[in-house]
């Protein structure tokens, strides 16, 4: 035992003395060397995939829960490589990332981590009671966090702050990027976790996203303000010394409607300069991630049967219902162009990503492959509800269900010319951009007057020259109507696709509205034009071994579309939804390979998809 | 005799004020010295220009400096009491002033043929895989894609088979990483058997079917040093630099006894 713990000692010695661990002699700086064809710009742009959302160590709730991996590991992972859970398994994705930020909150950087080190002065502090009990239990785990959580909200967090530590840890997070970012091969971006909150714990969280090296000497934390315009302003800041950044929300469906309220922290109405601060900082919002989907809420959207996917209907560990209005992607994007019609600005002009926000510095996109997102308190079947408990909850429940309605969610796709920072950047900032809830399906979109037919043979070059696509604006005009184009491909690793949607909202004198439009089926089915639906494919899953219809479904679906109640005279909003065919849900896999029925109290299957931005169509003005 | 010296006032008070003396004498000699002199002063006077861009006034300066003094005097005494002993942050505050005095040597300049010879013994990392020029026509079943392939062999051109997907006609220099991620894990191995220069298949990828014309299968390439010697030589210096760091910690431990205790 001593000569181990010696030999831990040691190797503390050595990564103290180092910014980043130590890579054995003799390897390449990075670790893991992936190869592309460095040759792939294309003017027509390719699409890349990547996660922009994921915690290390420095994470303090992701280190409480067990989290040992440090950002150089998970670069190591996104690239393809191997690295190791907490509890013990070996985890690798399927196929490398075409991008990755490790995005690791502000708010207490590496300073859990400190706390957990033997003899420091925050190990001697209240708060560090046990948490260096590097334990596998997953209830003592969660009541250090809980405390931990109590006392960080109790306003006495910057006891913790720690400028070595937090210095330390940053120099490190920006130190790996660096080292990682491989030009035409993978993407790296500097970034961390703005986790403002409301003052009833309201999620107002952010990723800050750094387009290159240039990057502040310390990020701007919840400690420094918990007013998200706070973050913007210094952003400015940043941004007129070279430092460019973007801030992408994320969890808006636990903002409690604060995420896009009509008013400012202070009650005040939004104005001209909230929006155009609020847009020159949040080009993107995340629709969907490990804590639910946020696009829309069933209340919000009752006749969008298609709506219940993925949404947490209560307040994260409770049985509190969440406050929908103001917290989805799709009423915000109806809020804004209403601000628009009626006042002239929009600050809700967003376009979307996904992403994963996992605890483990890795993802896990794939149902049949979910370890889990919060380390060794998800960490099997048991401990994330998908298969009864040994023995029943205090309250009888036979499931525990904190981590059971997580979701195996959260991809980002960018069409940019060549993967390097400056191009993927670039896109963000158009929002030439889409999010799926994990597969790699593609989504081009474009509309305008003169689009090419679909059959031709330069279809993206000619609706690039002749139109506009995903994230930008289209200017109305009396005497013409704007086409569609909305094409989309599976990923070749996932299931086939059932339906092409186009996602409307408008306002109409001062009412707004949002419709659904079925406008590809797959199987050659046709669309009801009074419903606006395909017809059932009849694409089943079998819930015995998750086998799904194997001749049902498409690989592509592609239409050049028109709104039948197109009016140049109303603001307007359109974004592509696709969906696969059904398959089963992760909880479903787990319930599978421990011979255990599925739970009846959540559904089997799921429909993974994709959502593009938006295209905005500006009415003439008056 | 003495004890009538010891009743005389007079001795009391020549031998307490002597004590007293001799005390006072002893404590200010251990007294630790706290010295503001003139370089003290104008590095203090050059900070603040620095921080404010202003030059300090003499009631600035000597604010700053009694500022300096109430920090130093808590400083010197947190050193007396030993409070810097057992604290982490102290801790890695040192070893990290030591490591950059550790890296702070410069590393000599390479040796004639260091590079090359780092180049050659880690060869694998710049080398590139097999990649694959090609094209090829989609079809979403077999059996539409096999009445193709006779056909194209028998002469009728491949320009009239396939049907329209988002996927590219033709890639160059797709390596089995590309190939994977654009049709399917398992497409790499799929095409990896296949020979050049004939329309050969069906393949099938994770859209359906492919008949694919294989024009040239690049083997293997290393880069030639002089195209990244830049990329190289950090890799070598960073190799260096761990392995320096690694070496000084090693001839560190020889200076000390390191004691294993065991249960």
């Amino acid at each position: 035992m001593r000569i181990l713990s010696l030999f831990l000692q040691l190797s503390l010695l050595l990564i103290s003395c180092s910014d980043t661990t130590i890579d054995s002699k003799n390897t390449p700086a990075s670790g893991v060397t992936i190869h592309r064809n460095p040759n792939d710009y294309s003017i027509d742009k390719n699409a890349y995939f990547g996660d922009l959302h994921v915690h290390s160590m420095y994470s303090y709730d992701a280190f409480i829960f067990g989290g040992i991996a440090s950002p150089d590991e998970a670069y190591k992972f996104a690239k393809g490589g191997t690295i190791t859970h907490p509890a013990g398994f070996a985890m690798q994705l399927d196929l490398p990332f075409d991008f990755y930020a490790v995005t690791d909150h502000a708010y207490f950087l590496g300073v859990i981590r400190e706390m957990a080190s033997e003899n420091s002065d925050l190990a001697q502090h209240e708060v560090a009671e046990g948490i260096d009990q590097v334990g596998e239990d997953p209830v003592l785990r969660r009541q250090i966090f809980f405390n931990f959580t109590d006392f960080a909200n109790s306003g006495r967090g910057s006891e913790l702050m720690d400028e070595t530590v937090i210095t330390n840890a940053w120099n490190d997070i920006v130190t790996s990027a660096e080292r990682h970012n491989d030009p035409g091969n993978f993407t790296t971006f500097v970034a961390y976790e703005y986790t403002g909150t409301g003052p009833s714990r309201e999620m107002l969280h952010r990723n800050v996203i750094f387009r290159d090296s240039n990057t502040p000497e310390l990020p701007f934390s919840r400690l420094d303000s918990d007013n998200p315009e706070d973050l913007w302003t210094w952003m400015d800041s940043n941004r007129s010394m070279g430092i460019e950044s973007l801030a992408i929300p994320h969890n808006s469906n636990y903002s409690e409607g604060l995420m896009f309220d009509l008013v400012d922290v202070n009650g005040n109405p939004l104005d001209a300069a909230y929006a155009q601060q609020r847009m020159r900082n949040e080009p993107l919002v995340e629709i969907t991630q490990v804590k639910g989907t946020s696009e829309t809420h069933p209340a919000l959207s009752p006749n969008d049967e298609w709506a219940p996917f993925e949404v947490l209907v209560s307040r994260l560990g409770t049985d509190v219902l969440i406050q929908p209005e103001g917290a989805y992607v799709r009423d915000a994007l109806l809020k804004g162009i209403n601000l628009e019609y009626q006042q002239g600005f929009n600050p809700f002009k967003f376009g979307v990503i996904g992403s994963s926000d996992n605890h483990n510095a890795t993802h896990v996109g794939d149902e049949d492959d979910y370890y889990g997102v919060s380390g060794v308190l998800d960490s099997d079947a048991q401990r994330r509800g998908a298969i009864p408990l040994d023995t029943p909850m205090p309250d009888g429940s036979l499931y525990f269900d904190r981590y059971s309605r997580f979701s195996a969610s959260g991809l980002t796709g960018v069409w940019a010319e060549e993967n390097t920072r400056e191009a993927i950047y670039d896109a963000f900032r158009r929002k030439e951009t889409f999010g799926t809830s994990g597969p790699r399906m593609k989504v081009r979109f474009f509309s305008g007057y003169d689009l090419p037919a679909i059959e031709d043979d330069n279809l993206i070059t000619q609706a690039y020259e002749n139109g506009v696509t995903m994230g930008a604006e289209l200017f109305a005009t009396s005497d013409s109507i704007p086409s569609f184009i909305a094409w989309v491909a599976k990923d070749p690793n996932s299931a086939p696709l059932q339906r092409l949607q186009i996602i409307k909202g408008w306002v109409e004198e001062g009412e707004m509205h949002e419709r659904v439009y079925d406008v590809a089926c797959s199987d050659e089915i046709s669309i009801d034009p009074a419903t606006n639906r395909c017809g059932d494919n009849g694409a089943i899953v079998n819930l015995d071994d998750c086998s799904i219809s194997a001749d049902l479904g498409a690989t592509e679906l592609k239409t050049k579309w028109l709104d039948p109640d197109y009016d140049p005279s109303h603001n307007a909003f359109y974004y592509v939804r696709a969906l696969e065919n059904p398959s089963c849900r992760w909880s479903t896999w787990d319930a599978i390979r421990a011979g255990a029925e599925p739970r009846e109290d959540i559904p089997p299957t799921i429909q993974e998809r994709l959502w593009s931005s938006p295209i905005w169509i500006i009415p003439e003005t008056k | 005799m003495p004890g009538i010296i010891l009743k005389q006032p007079l001795f009391w008070f020549i031998g307490i004020g002597a004590l007293l003396f001799f005390a006072d004498n002893q404590l200010a000699d251990t007294r630790n010295e706290i010295i503001i002199n003139d370089a003290l002063r104008s590095r203090l006077s050059a900070l603040w220009t620095t921080q404010t861009g202003l030059t300090a006034s003499e009631a600035e300066l000597d604010a700053l400096t009694d500022n300096w003094l109430r920090e130093e005097v808590m400083y010197q005494e947190a050193l007396r009491l030993g409070l810097d002993q057992e604290d982490s942050i102290v801790r890695r505050r040192l070893i990290q002033k030591l490591g950059f005095i550790a890296e702070s040597e410069p590393l000599p300049a390479p040796k004639e043929g260091d590079v090359e010879s780092f180049y050659q013994s880690n060869i694998e990392n710049y080398t590139l895989p097999i990649r694959y020029s090609f094209q090829h026509k989609y079809f979403r079943t077999i059996a539409t894609a096999e009445t193709a392939l006779t056909q194209i062999t028998s002469g009728t051109p491949a320009q009239n088979f396939g049907e329209a997907s988002m996927l590219n006609p033709s890639y160059a220099y797709r390596s089995a990483l590309d190939l994977n991620a654009t049709f399917g894990v398992g497409f790499a191995n799929n095409i990896a058997s296949l020979p050049e220069g004939s329309w050969q298949g069906p393949v099938q990828s994770g859209f359906g079917f492919h008949l694919i014309l294989i024009n040239t299968i690049h083997p293997e390439q290393v880069t030639p040093l002089n195209l990244i010697e830049e990329q190289v030589f950090q890799d070598f210096q960073r190799s260096r630099q761990l392995q320096t760091r690694d070496a000084y910690i090693e001839n560190l431990l020889e200076e000390y006894r390191v004691i294993v205790e065991t249960q």
